[in-house]
């Protein structure tokens, strides 16, 4: 569906992407993610035929963007809330990529209700909001009922409400069978949506897994309470368990089962025995490095 | 190329600049009318060429069309539209090809627009105090035609320069620098060369707006008629091949 093969891109000094290698199958929604500058937008523009890479291809549904036959049809992109003429309305900016892709001006009024902007559509763009023009960006990717929706940080600029309704609207996208590369520094923001991820930091490919095995290595330690906590403790230790203690709660580097055998057959009462997990935000830091802005 | 055509044509008419456009086209040439005719003596508001005159300051549509050229490519630049619009339409050579012939259309609109103010304006006032009217001879037909062709050429050199250039502000002030200093220095650098005897002083008309000037077909100092046509159209493709290439590389970042 997307392939990215080897891509490199360097802007003077900057070595933005570097042999980064990727793919994001048909019918998922891959987060794509990674630190500030870590070459997200340099590897979606060049997928759409924005920048030319240095070295390396990318592929969108089998050949070059810059190839594809009526592209708005295949492809719908939001890059940049900003790229809008600030003196043209909302309407006409749809008006406007409407005619150059040959899609009917009926179209217009479906995405702007779908994306919930009909209210602010003969407004000038110059006063919307940020979640105005990030609606209104997804308003144009979607003009051509694209297969394929590729986004570079849609939900920046939202508040609460506009990342919730964000959320639901993707998963309808993708339920309808689209394929959907979003793109974020913030992993919680997409951890909820998205069936696979591919990280990336300076350039280069981190991990690509699905949600489901970075969550697996998201396990942290194991949250022990006992009446009898210094002899678990003892006991922990000489199985050479790392052990943390603190407010009458011990912190076991192991899985729970390892714990709670241990406690059984030593007859140490337990009364609490919980999985401490880290966030993804955490598993996220550690992956890039600690890093999240550079 | 037929609907990035409609795109181009439509993103000129749906911002406020456009209205500013047809505003500033009325006023010149509602000036420029009342003032040829008002300050003109009776005797000469009779003349073919005092009507031939009239319709010549219609070329005041050229100015508002090399603005258009220039900003019909540079405003991309300056807003990021650029990106959606490549995203519609990924060939670049394509869309600067639609924003010349955007262009070219818009630029005769403006030319039309002003003659039919300055000869709703001689019609009226030239009937009220009875003088003869020539608006159908051949000379001033001739002129109307070059009239129109000389906004053309205009506009189609402000997409070139837009092109090349891309910030909106250094084509504009560019521009008109060039065309006010530039070329008058090199007019006079020109007259001062002398290889081996050959002067380069007839060089300087090949200048661009040199060119231009002789294209608009009221001088006999620069190129022939046809000859600044010529040379302008070569100006038009020379720059707009360079400007076209720039763009085909650019990374839209």
């Amino acid at each position: 569906m997307i392939e990215v093969e080897n891509l490199s891109k360097r802007f003077g000094k900057t070595q933005a992407v570097a042999g980064l290698s990727f793919r994001v199958e048909p019918g998922t929604i891959t987060g794509f993610l990674g630190p500030n500058g870590a070459g997200k937008s340099t590897t979606l523009r060049s997928i759409l035929g924005l920048v030319h890479p240095d070295a390396g291809s990318t592929v969108v549904l089998g050949v070059p963007y810059r190839k594809l036959d009526r592209p708005m049809h295949r492809v719908g992109a939001v890059l940049e809330a900003s790229e809008v003429h600030p003196g043209r309305t909302g309407r006409n900016h749809l008006r406007v990529l409407a005619a150059a892709a040959g899609i009917p001006r009926s179209r217009v009024e479906e995405v702007l209700s779908l994306v919930e902007l009909a209210a602010g559509a003969k407004r000038r763009v110059k006063g919307y909001s940020l979640g105005m023009r990030q609606r209104l960006g997804l308003a144009a990717a979607l003009l051509g009922d694209p297969e394929v929706l590729v986004l570079d940080e849609p939900a920046n600029g939202l508040d609460p409400a506009g990342i919730r309704w964000l959320r639901d609207l993707l998963r309808s996208l993708a339920a309808e069978g689209r394929t959907i590369l979003v793109s974020s520094h913030v992993l919680a923001e997409v951890a909820q949506t998205v069936d696979r991820v591919v990280i990336i930091h300076r350039g280069r490919l981190i991990q690509q897994a699905s949600i489901a095995e970075v969550l697996a290595g998201a396990q942290g330690a194991t949250r022990v309470r006992s009446p009898d906590s210094g002899r678990l403790r003892e006991l922990l230790a000489a199985q050479g368990v790392e052990v943390n203690e603190g407010d009458g709660v011990l912190l076991a580097e192991v899985p729970p089962e390892q714990v709670g055998e241990l406690a059984a057959a030593n007859g140490v009462v337990l009364h609490e025995l919980t999985v401490e997990s880290a966030t993804l935000e955490e598993v996220f830091l550690e992956l890039t490095g600690g890093e999240t802005t550079e | 190329m037929t609907a990035s055509i409609r795109s181009e044509l439509l993103k000129i008419r749906t911002t406020r600049g456009w209205y500013g456009y047809l505003a500033v086209v009325v006023l010149l040439a509602g000036l420029a009318a009342a003032g040829d005719i008002g300050s003109s003596e009776d005797f000469r508001r009779s003349l073919v060429e005092f009507q031939v005159g009239l319709v010549d300051a219609g070329g005041i549509a050229a100015l508002l069309a090399i603005i258009l050229g220039i900003t019909v490519v540079t405003s991309e630049f300056r807003h990021g539209t650029i990106t959606p619009t490549l995203l519609a339409a990924p060939l670049r050579e394509r869309v600067v090809g639609a924003k010349a012939v955007a262009t070219l259309l818009v630029s005769l609109v403006f030319t039309l627009l002003a003659l039919v103010v300055i000869v709703a304006i001689a019609l009226v006032w030239l009937s009220i105090i009875d003088a003869e009217l020539h608006f159908t001879d051949r000379d001033v037909l001739v002129r109307t035609a070059q009239v129109f062709l000389l906004s053309v050429l205009w506009g189609l050199l402000g997409v070139s320069i837009g092109t090349i250039v891309q910030s909106q502000v250094a084509a504009l002030v560019g521009t008109l620098i060039w065309i006010f200093l530039g070329e008058t220095l090199l007019i006079g650098l020109f007259g001062l060369i002398d290889v081996g005897g050959v002067d380069f002083e007839g060089a300087a008309d090949y200048l661009p707006f040199q060119a231009l000037d002789a294209a608009d077909g009221t001088t006999d100092e620069l190129l022939s008629y046809w000859k600044g046509v010529a040379v302008s159209l070569v100006w038009i493709a020379a720059i707009g091949a360079a400007g076209t290439e720039r763009m085909r590389r650019r990374d839209i970042t």
